[in-house]
C-alpha cells in the first residue's frame, strides 16, 4: 500500500511538474516568437509578397493588398505560382475580371486565418485533436489540418490538399506559410 | 425572347366583376382559339365550361397553398379601371420544372391583391399552364396559354411568351397586344378594352434567385454580357433607369448612360449601345419592399452575422444567399440589403446607402477613421475603405470573422493557438487556460469546457 501511495504521489508530482513545464514551454515559445517579429521589423505581409507573383496579383484584384498591409494580424497560406497553374484553365483569368471577384474573394479569404497561427500551434492542435484540427478562416468556412510526417497538410472543403512547404515566414502583421496548392472553398449554394 | 408571366393579372381582374355575369353564352368565335364558356350565375367561382378543342378548361378549384399563405391575399376587387400595376415575382422553391411559383401582385387604387400562380408545365400541345391555388382552398385558377401562341414553361424557372400570347381563364380571353420591357398590354377581347399591365420579374432580384437565372443574372455568368448590345440583357430582364438612390452617383454623360435590371447596373456606351461595364446592385430595388421568406436561407450563413447584426426592437435581420436583410420589425419592409463580402462586394462596388455613418467596430476605430479622402465602413466580414469622391469601395481595410462570445463555446476552427506575437509572452496556453485571438480581442478559454470565459485583452 505504501508503494502504491508513493507511486501515486510520484505520479501526481510528475504531473504537477509536467504542468509547470508546459507553462514554461508556452512562455519560451512565446519569447521566441517575439524575437522573430522583432526581426521582421515593419515588413508587412503585403510587402513581402513577390510583386509579380500570381498571389500578389490576385490579392490586388480582390482589394486585399491593403488588408495585408494593415494591422491584422493575419495568418496567410500563400500558394506558389505553380499551384495556380494547376487550377482548371481560365480560372485565374476569370478571377481578375470584376465578375469573378466574388469567387476570388471567397477563395482568398479561405486561406487567411485570424490571428497569428504558427506551424507549431497547428501541430499542437492536431495532436490535441488526435490527428486533425479544424482552422477557422476569414471566409467563414474551416480548413482541416493534418500531419504527414513532418509536414502540415491542409484539406479544403472539396477534399483538395495543400502541403505547407515553408512555414513561419514572420511579418510585422502576421505570418505567411507557403503552400503548394490552392485551397478551394465550397461553391455557394 | 422574353420571359414574362402574363395574363394572370388580367384574369384576376376579370374574375372579380359581377357585371360579367351576363356574359354567358358568349361564343361563336371562329378559328377555334377562343374559349366558349357559359357562366353560371353568382360570379366567377362557379363551374364554367370552356370548349376549346373539347378540353374542359373551365373548371376552377382552389386550394390553399400552405407556406405561401402569408403572401396570397386574393381579394375581390371591383372592376376598377383606375391605375393598376401588376408585378409578377418569381420564386423558385426548387421544385423543379413544374414547381416554380410565380406571383402576381396587383395594386390598384386602394385595392390590393396577391395571387400566386404556379407554373404547371406544358400541356400536350406544349403550351404553358399556370395554376393558382387561392388562399381558401376552394378555387384553383388555371390559366392556359392558348394554342397557337408561344407561351411555354421551360427550364426550371420561367415562362416565356412571345408577343401576342393569349391566356384564357374560364370564359375570359385576354390577348396580349404587345410586351415591351416589362409592360404588357392586355386587350379584353369581350369588352374591347385595353389594359396596360406591368409584368416581368420583380426588380431587385433576390439574390437566391439571381443564381437561378430567371431574369436575374447570376454573378458568375454576368461576364458574358459585357461588350454585348443592351438588347441581350433586356431579353431576360426588364430594364429601367437607375433607382433614384443611385442616380447622383452614376451621372449620365455624352459617352455613357445607365440602365438597371436583373440585379445589375449597366453602363452603356452611347455610340454603339454596347454594355461597357456592370456593377452588381442586388437588392437595390428591394428597399421598401416586403421581406419574403424565400429570401432567407441559413445555408452557409456566417456564424458571425448575428454578432454583428443583432436584432433590435426596430431592426430585424435575416440572412440568405450571401446577403443580410435588414427589415423593419414592425412592418417587415426591407430597409437594407447588405451583401457579405464574398458574395458580391468588392473593390469598385458601392455600399448600400445606409452606410452613411461610421460603423467600424470599436476595436478598430483607432486604426480606421474617416478622413478627407476615405471613409471606413463595416459590413459583415470586412472593414471597407470607401473613396469619398465616388462612394465606391476602394479597398478592403481589414478582414473580420466570426465573433467569439464570452459564455459561449469556442467555435469550430479555433483549436489552434493564434495570439499575435506581441502578446504571446503574456497570453500563452496552459492546461488551465487557453487564449484565442479574434477581431481585436484576446479571449480566455477554459480548455476543459471549451467555453470562452472572458476577454483577456483588447488590442486597440
Amino acid at each position: 500500500m505504501n508503494k502504491r501511495m508513493i507511486s501515486l504521489g510520484l505520479a501526481a508530482g510528475l504531473i504537477a511538474l509536467a504542468g509547470c513545464n508546459k507553462n514554461q514551454d508556452g512562455k519560451e515559445a512565446a519569447a521566441n516568437g517575439t524575437e522573430a517579429v522583432k526581426k521582421a521589423g515593419d515588413k508587412t505581409i503585403a510587402a513581402s509578397l513577390e510583386a509579380n507573383s500570381k498571389y500578389a496579383t490576385l490579392a490586388k484584384a480582390a482589394g486585399l493588398d491593403l488588408t495585408l498591409q494593415g494591422a491584422g494580424p493575419y495568418t496567410v497560406f500563400v500558394p506558389d505560382d505553380a499551384a495556380f497553374d494547376k487550377l482548371p484553365a481560365g480560372t485565374t483569368d476569370n478571377w481578375t475580371k470584376p465578375e469573378g471577384r466574388p469567387e476570388l474573394t471567397r477563395t482568398l479569404t479561405y486561406s487567411i486565418l485570424p490571428g497569428t497561427v504558427l506551424a507549431e500551434d497547428i501541430a499542437k492542435a492536431i495532436e490535441n485533436g488526435k490527428g486533425k484540427a479544424e482552422l477557422a478562416t476569414m471566409g467563414g468556412e474551416v480548413l482541416t489540418a493534418t500531419k504527414d510526417g513532418d509536414k502540415i497538410v491542409l484539406t479544403d472543403a472539396a477534399g483538395g490538399k495543400a502541403t505547407v512547404t515553408r512555414a513561419d515566414d514572420t511579418m510585422a502583421n502576421g505570418v505567411i506559410h507557403h503552400t503548394d496548392a490552392v485551397l478551394m472553398p465550397n461553391k455557394p449554394s | 425572347m422574353r420571359i414574362w408571366m402574363l395574363a394572370t393579372s388580367a384574369a384576376a381582374l376579370a374574375i372579380t366583376a359581377p357585371a360579367l355575369a351576363d356574359k354567358g353564352g358568349h361564343g361563336g368565335h371562329g378559328g377555334g382559339n377562343d374559349a366558349q364558356v357559359q357562366r353560371g350565375g353568382g360570379g366567377d367561382r362557379t363551374q364554367a365550361r370552356a370548349s376549346h378543342g373539347g378540353a374542359d378548361r373551365g373548371q376552377m378549384r382552389a386550394q390553399a397553398q400552405g407556406g405561401d399563405r402569408g403572401q396570397i391575399k386574393a381579394e375581390r376587387t371591383s372592376r376598377d379601371r383606375g391605375n393598376r400595376q401588376m408585378f409578377a415575382e418569381g420564386q423558385n422553391r426548387g421544385h423543379g420544372q413544374n414547381g416554380e411559383r410565380l406571383r402576381v401582385r396587383e395594386t390598384a387604387q386602394g385595392n390590393q391583391g396577391n395571387h400566386g400562380f404556379r407554373a404547371r408545365g406544358n400541356d400536350q400541345q406544349g403550351v404553358a399552364r399556370l395554376e393558382d391555388r387561392g388562399n381558401r382552398g376552394h378555387d384553383t385558377r388555371v390559366l392556359n396559354a392558348e394554342r397557337g401562341n408561344n407561351a411555354r414553361v421551360f427550364g426550371d424557372d420561367h415562362i416565356r411568351a412571345r408577343g401576342n400570347a393569349r391566356f384564357a381563364e374560364g370564359e375570359k380571353v385576354f390577348r396580349v397586344r404587345d410586351v415591351d420591357h416589362g409592360v404588357a398590354r392586355f386587350r379584353d377581347v369581350d369588352r374591347d378594352n385595353l389594359f396596360v399591365r406591368r409584368v416581368g420579374w420583380a426588380d431587385g432580384c433576390p439574390p437566391g434567385l439571381a443564381k437561378k437565372n430567371n431574369g436575374c443574372l447570376p454573378p458568375g455568368q454576368a461576364a458574358r454580357y459585357i461588350g454585348q448590345p443592351l438588347g441581350t440583357v433586356s431579353r431576360i430582364a426588364a430594364l429601367e433607369s437607375l433607382p433614384s438612390a443611385f442616380r447622383p452617383l452614376y451621372l449620365e454623360n455624352d459617352d455613357y448612360y445607365y440602365r438597371y435590371g436583373g440585379g445589375y447596373l449597366y453602363r452603356v456606351d452611347r455610340s454603339d449601345n454596347l454594355i461597357n461595364s456592370m456593377v452588381p446592385l442586388f437588392g437595390a430595388a428591394l428597399l421598401g419592399q416586403p421581406m419574403q421568406p424565400y429570401y432567407a436561407n441559413n445555408y452557409y450563413r456566417p456564424s458571425y452575422y448575428n454578432a454583428f447584426y443583432p436584432n433590435t426592437a426596430y431592426d430585424c435581420y435575416q440572412y440568405g444567399y450571401g446577403y443580410v436583410y435588414n427589415t423593419n420589425c414592425a412592418n417587415g419592409l426591407i430597409q437594407d440589403v447588405i451583401p457579405t463580402y464574398d458574395n458580391g462586394y468588392g473593390v469598385g462596388q458601392i455600399l448600400p446607402s445606409s452606410y452613411g455613418y461610421y460603423n467600424v467596430p470599436y476595436a478598430y476605430r483607432g486604426s480606421y477613421y474617416d478622413s478627407g479622402d476615405y471613409s471606413y465602413r463595416y459590413a459583415p466580414g470586412a472593414i471597407y475603405q470607401v473613396d469619398r469622391s465616388t462612394s465606391l469601395i476602394s479597398a478592403v481595410a481589414a478582414l473580420l470573422t466570426g465573433g467569439l462570445t464570452v459564455g459561449q463555446p469556442l467555435p469550430t476552427g479555433y483549436s489552434a493557438y493564434n495570439v499575435p506575437y506581441a502578446y504571446r509572452t503574456t497570453y500563452y496556453d496552459t492546461p488551465d487556460t487557453w487564449y484565442r485571438y479574434n477581431n481585436g480581442y484576446i479571449y480566455a478559454v477554459d480548455p476543459t469546457t471549451q467555453l470562452v470565459t472572458s476577454i483577456a485583452r483588447a488590442i486597440v
